[in-house]
């Protein structure tokens, strides 16, 4: 009984509203990059290729999220030793920042040995940030980008399957990088008080449906049909020729 | 023995059938026009057109075969004419309130309307609640008639002998003709899917007055929605079967068919395939218990084998090496079953789990019940139509070949650019294709053109039955 009432759902933290929906499932400017582990000449689709990819745009000379932000990225996945089949891009929207740059913030963090992880610069940062839909303000009097702290999953095929928008935990992590994967990845309206007939009831804090009241409806038309039946025969069978 | 009364209602109601079906075509080609760029109609107007055309057809082929089996019951038991008028008024007045609502109103949510479409009003408001009691109307016309069709078939069959369940012992004493066993398992089917139209109703409009203190939900909904509309598209077929069963041998010279255990049996089952087999609109719903969605593949490959390999076997053994005489009506019916097996096998195909992944929602599904509706019931239809009108004022019709060939090259070129599109994985439901499937646009022109095609055809039939059917409407007692 379990097993055959059983479903796929799963729960999602809310998201920071409409704007990670802008330029979702819109191609990303195929930028040439230029980093440590890449090849001269080569582009971001050619990263994405190989395997899709989680894209991290920050700055060097950051003083707010940045820094917090990678720091939180590069323990998510560490706790993902099992997926392999994904790169990180860690790219900046600086035109200030060398490639040289990039290195360092790598060596800082540990991860220029780390093969998933890519540090990068492009000379069309402009048409790229146009593409993701990704809005830095210079603010002259701090030196300083205000920007958001930006995720963008990006799949084999170039396109962008998902964004996430401030530092944000594993699980939202994970969705990311089933969207990249193209896996579908399910939701369910939260319960609702004014629902008087859900098929199931779900648990926020489980993650489980139960049966509810209206699947006892789905049910219902072929039981009235068969009620009906029998009453018509009962009542005719008087006049039965 | 039928009455002049009789007659003359079903002739009423095979005029307004081919009068809206040929609306309806219109309305088709107009939309294939538009997602073929040679015409540019508003999105408004696109989805408006096809909430009519999808909502229009499938209502005139139900009560086409609604009113072909009431009229051939009369050959065993004697059915109500009021119950007959009463849904005759009733679909008129709903199919105006219907169109009012799509038309003037503008309301667009498909003839699925899936909740919670109906309430995301982008229309006149009064075209939410209108278009909801069109339903209303219509379905009270036809629950009516249905439950009195089968009260008549009651009074003469107990209920054992109504589901020829006496044929499942040797030598059994009472025969039920075919006709009266699929046009019972139909009609408590059709019963049925409106049962559940009249409870999808209520919980809409519970909704829609509650002011927000009541909602529904939507896994509930789309699970009723397609009860009724899966059910009744499927259940308009079988009342075609059941003037096959009736008319085919009869007009072929053949002996006149009779019920058997494995008849008796295949219909029987039928009943239950054709109640579960819904399911398989909602594989995308993953919500949905997935021992429904298994039950809903088996039910679909499974309700397909009795209906479908009984009728074909016994057409089949009826024409092989057989002296028949063709002509118009049965030729109609015998293209009529292949366009359904073919349409059947593309909903087969659709119909299973792996398959529908790359096959939901993209032209195929068009593509398959536009097959056994366009190629299938409607020339059940209108063997039916022909038949019944050639009865009264027969003269011999000219161009046969030529109209049923224009028929059926019409028909096969549009649903073949259906299929094409399908496999190509064009999405349904555009109402124009985006640059990146310039193919969808070509496929929809060219259909457009074949669709012309089958509209000439429909056209000349229309004109020759319709003519015979207003004769038989002013026919007088004496002249019958």
């Amino acid at each position: 009984m379990i097993s055959f009432v059983s479903t796929n759902v799963k729960g999602q933290i809310a998201s920071s509203g409409w704007k990670e929906e802008d330029r979702i499932y819109s191609k990303v400017f195929d930028a040439p990059l230029s980093g440590k582990q890449l090849r001269k000449g080569t582009t971001l689709y050619q990263v994405t290729s190989q395997k899709p990819t989680v894209l991290a745009l920050i700055f060097t000379r950051c003083t707010g999220v940045c820094n917090p932000f990678l720091l939180e990225l590069k323990e998510n996945i560490e706790l993902r030793t099992n997926e392999k089949n994904f790169n990180i891009l860690v790219m900046s929207f600086d035109p200030r920042d060398t490639e040289k740059d990039l290195d360092d913030l790598a060596m800082r963090f540990g991860l220029s040995e780390d093969k998933r992880w890519e540090f990068a610069v492009t000379d069309s940062i402009r048409s790229l940030v146009q593409s993701i839909g990704f809005k830095p303000v210079w603010d002259s009097l701090r030196q300083q980008y205000d920007h958001d702290a930006l995720l963008i999953g990006i799949n084999s095929e170039g396109y962008i399957t998902k964004k996430l928008i401030g530092i944000r935990n594993n699980a939202d992590l994970g969705l990311l990088l089933a969207s990249i994967q193209d896996s579908f990845t399910p939701t369910y309206r939260m319960a609702n008080p004014n629902m008087l007939f859900p098929c199931f009831n779900y648990d926020v804090k489980t993650g489980k449906n139960t049966p509810g009241l209206g699947l006892i409806f789905v049910a219902l038309p072929a039981l009235i049909a068969m009620v009906i039946v029998l009453s018509v025969n009962f009542f005719v069978r008087v006049n039965r020729i | 023995m039928e009455t002049l009364k009789l007659r003359k209602i079903t002739s009423v109601w095979i005029i307004i059938v081919l009068t809206l079906f040929v609306v309806a075509i219109v309305l088709g080609i107009l939309m294939r026009l538009n997602q073929g760029e040679i015409i540019q109609q508003s999105p408004i107007t696109f989805y408006g057109n096809m909430t009519t055309h999808g909502l229009t057809m499938i209502g005139i082929w139900f009560v086409a075969g609604m009113a072909a089996v009431n009229y051939l019951l009369e050959r065993y038991v004697k059915t109500s004419y009021a119950a007959n008028l009463f849904a005759l008024a009733l679909t008129v007045i709903g199919v105006l309130m219907l169109w009012c609502s799509t038309f003037i109103g503008e309301f667009h949510a498909g003839w699925t309307f899936l909740y919670p479409l109906p309430f995301k009003i982008m229309w006149a408001e009064w075209a939410t609640p209108l278009f909801l009691s069109s339903l209303g109307v219509l379905g009270l016309g036809w629950l009516v008639w249905s439950i009195s069709l089968m009260a008549q078939i009651l009074k003469k069959y107990s209920i054992s002998q109504a589901f020829a369940w006496q044929h499942f012992s040797k030598n059994p004493k009472v025969e039920t003709p075919p006709f009266i066993l699929i046009t019972m398992i139909t009609l408590i089917g059709v019963i049925a899917c409106l049962i559940a139209a009249v409870i999808l109703l209520i919980l809409f409009f519970i909704e829609y007055f509650s002011n927000g203190s009541f909602v529904n939900d939507a896994l509930l909904m789309k699970n009723l929605t397609y009860f009724f509309g899966h059910t009744i598209a499927n259940e308009m077929l079988y009342l075609g079967l059941a003037v096959i069963y009736e008319l085919f041998a009869e007009v072929s010279g053949r002996p006149k068919w009779h019920t058997t255990w494995y008849v008796a049996l295949a219909w029987n089952l039928s009943l239950i395939f054709i109640l579960t087999a819904f399911f398989h609109h909602l594989y995308m719903d993953f919500v949905q218990p997935e021992g429904l969605q298994i039950i809903g593949q088996i039910a679909s490959y499974l309700a397909s084998l009795p209906a479908a390999g009984v009728t074909v076997f016994s057409i089949l053994v009826a024409v092989y090496r057989n002296k028949i005489n063709w002509s118009l009506t049965n030729l109609l019916f015998f293209i009529g079953v292949a366009g359904w097996v073919i349409g059947g096998l593309g909903a087969v195909i659709d119909a299973t789990i792996s398959n529908n992944f790359i096959l939901h929602n993209t032209l195929w599904v068009p593509a398959h019940f536009h097959t056994y509706n366009a190629m299938g019931n409607v020339l059940f239809s209108l063997a039916f139509f022909h038949w019944f009108s050639n009865q009264y004022y027969h003269h011999k019709e000219r161009q046969n070949t030529l109209k049923l060939s224009i028929l059926l090259i019409g028909g096969a070129g549009f649903l073949l650019a259906f299929y094409i599109g399908g496999a190509e994985s064009i999405p349904r439901r555009y109402s124009t294709y985006p640059s990146d499937l310039p193919m969808g646009a070509t496929l929809a022109s060219i259909a457009a053109l074949f669709a012309s095609l089958y509209l000439i055809a429909i056209l000349i039939f229309f004109f020759n039955i319709s003519k015979k059917c207003l004769k038989i409407l002013s026919s007088s007692p004496q002249s019958s």
